[in-house]
């Protein structure tokens, strides 16, 4: 995986691939930080959310994408991927998002700068 | 299941065999083919887990995800129809710690099958998608704990499944039966076009009575003049004391003169089905699918039974009443006369089964009774299925 850490206070960005590789309605999963990154290319765009169902540790990138919500395999709850926020139980809590930026056809995932300010 | 039964416990020849009027009637099994649980459950090992079984119309089933449950022998069954449309079956049992997957008899699954004790979940094509704490196990074969499918064939909008997976295909098992039933017409059936039928009335009867009593009375019509006065007032040949002795009449079975429909009133209340000639209206067709249909044809719809054995002495009855989708749709076709002649028969035929019932355990019936001269062809030849597969090694 390539990251390319920008200046101090920018997001790290981490390489997810080319557009042109990630076809509608499909999913790329990218690792950062220890953490895994779900990145869902749909009619609105793409986007990037934790792999990681907040009730139970389901992978999103196994559910299933219909439009811009993603269904965990588990037990169904919806995420919405523009917000992270679930339908309903038994998902209670927001899944975490990350802007993915296109760059020339290029997909890129910012990951929020680290608390301590550093970069993992 | 490893006892085996040996032939000759059914075999005819046992019955009556010191009898003098042998060369009149035919044996019937023995009574405790009727009433023994031991036997029944040989026969869902021997019979239900190796012969292709009727579950229920492919349009039960016409979304993704939609999926219907059958007891299928000893199993339970469920029939699934993918995200790519295809049907497949599986049994019903989560790898895991073996809970029933599907509690309803049917619904929808939605994207995935989900098993509702610890949410093991399954594609719709069986494969293993995860599970909670999945990282604890992500190294594992899913493939070793996918859901056993089962085979599952459509013919004519029915969905058969079958146990065996040596088992020969559905076409090669049904095709012989319809042969026998309709010799050189075979094409006949065709013009019914059954697949592109729907269900537009569905009646179940719960009969206090073994399976086996069922099908002997489907393959005699000696008991329809007795019992059935609307049918052999519709259909007159019903009640020649001869009928089907010699084997069916290949050509179908004519209404009574002035009777347009097979219906209670004898009125046309249905439009003739539209792949239908001229020559096949007004007649009627029956026959068994083994190992648990019947199918009947009639101009203007076609019914289908299907049978669920519960116990040694209790069968479920699903009888349905099949037309075109747009006369099930439209207010302006009823059903009720057609489905008032058959409903009736059913009834009739399922009151039989129980007045014989509590008698198979009677002494006098111990060796079984006669079939007789009227009943003996095809009553005999469906012995035949039955103790074949019965003495056959499990």
């Amino acid at each position: 995986m390539d990251t390319a850490a920008g200046d101090a206070g920018v997001a790290e960005r981490v390489r997810v691939g080319l557009l042109a590789d990630l076809r509608l309605d499909e999913v790329a999963v990218v690792e950062a930080r220890g953490r895994r990154i779900a990145v869902f290319h749909t009619e609105e765009g793409v986007f990037g959310v934790d792999d990681r169902c907040t009730h139970q540790d389901a992978a999103l990138s196994d559910g299933f994408l219909e439009g811009c919500l993603i269904e965990c395999p588990l037990h169904a709850s919806f995420f919405d991927l523009r917000t992270g926020e679930p339908s309903g139980p038994p998902a209670t809590r927001a899944v975490a998002t990350y802007p993915v930026v296109d760059e020339d056809g290029e997909l890129f995932v910012e990951l929020p700068v680290p608390a301590d300010g550093g970069v993992s | 299941m490893t006892q085996t039964i040996e032939p000759r416990e059914f075999a005819s020849d046992q019955a009556g065999s010191s009898s003098p009027t042998d060369d009149v009637f035919a044996p019937t099994l023995a009574g405790e083919a009727y009433t023994s649980q031991d036997i029944f459950e040989q026969e869902l090992v021997r019979i239900f887990e190796r012969e292709w079984v009727y579950v229920g119309r492919a349009e039960e089933i016409a979304r993704k995800g939609d999926f219907l449950r059958a007891d299928v022998g000893r199993e339970s069954v469920i029939v699934v129809r993918g995200r790519d449309e295809q049907i497949r079956g599986f049994l019903n049992v989560c790898r895991h710690r073996g809970a029933r997957l599907c509690l309803e008899q049917r619904g929808n699954a939605g994207n995935a099958i989900r098993c509702p004790y610890h949410a093991w979940s399954y594609r719709l094509d069986g494969g293993l998608i995860t599970a909670p704490n999945w990282e604890a196990m992500a190294s594992i074969d899913k493939a070793e704990r996918s859901l056993v499918e089962v085979r599952t064939e459509v013919w004519n909008g029915m969905v058969w499944v079958n146990l065996d997976d040596d088992a020969g295909p559905l076409a090669d098992y049904l095709q012989p039966q319809v042969a026998h039933r309709l010799g050189d017409n075979l094409e006949v059936l065709e013009r019914y076009d059954i697949a592109n039928l729907v269900v537009g009335k569905r009646v179940v009867y719960e009969v206090e009575a073994n399976w086996k009593l069922i099908f002997e009375n489907f393959q005699e019509c000696y008991h329809c003049g007795t019992i059935h006065p609307e049918l052999v007032e519709a259909i007159p040949a019903f009640q020649a004391s001869d009928t089907s002795a010699n084997g069916y009449d290949t050509d179908g079975y004519y209404f009574a003169e002035g009777r347009e429909g097979f219906t209670l009133s004898g009125k046309r209340s249905l439009p003739r089905l539209p792949g239908l000639r001229e020559d096949d209206d007004l007649k009627y067709f029956g026959m068994t699918l083994r190992s648990n249909a019947f199918l009947s044809l009639t101009p203007d719809h076609v019914i289908t039974h299907k049978f669920e054995p519960i116990s040694a002495t209790r069968t479920r009855a699903v009888c349905d009443w099949l037309v075109p989708a747009e006369v099930a749709a439209s207010e302006d076709h009823d059903l009720s006369d057609a489905v008032a002649l058959f409903d009736a028969v059913n009834k009739q035929d399922f009151d039989a089964a129980e007045w014989c019932q509590p008698n198979m355990s009677s002494r006098v019936y111990r060796d079984g009774g006669v079939l007789a001269p009227a009943e003996k062809l095809q009553i005999s030849l469906w012995y035949d299925w039955y103790r074949d597969l019965m003495a056959r090694e499990s």
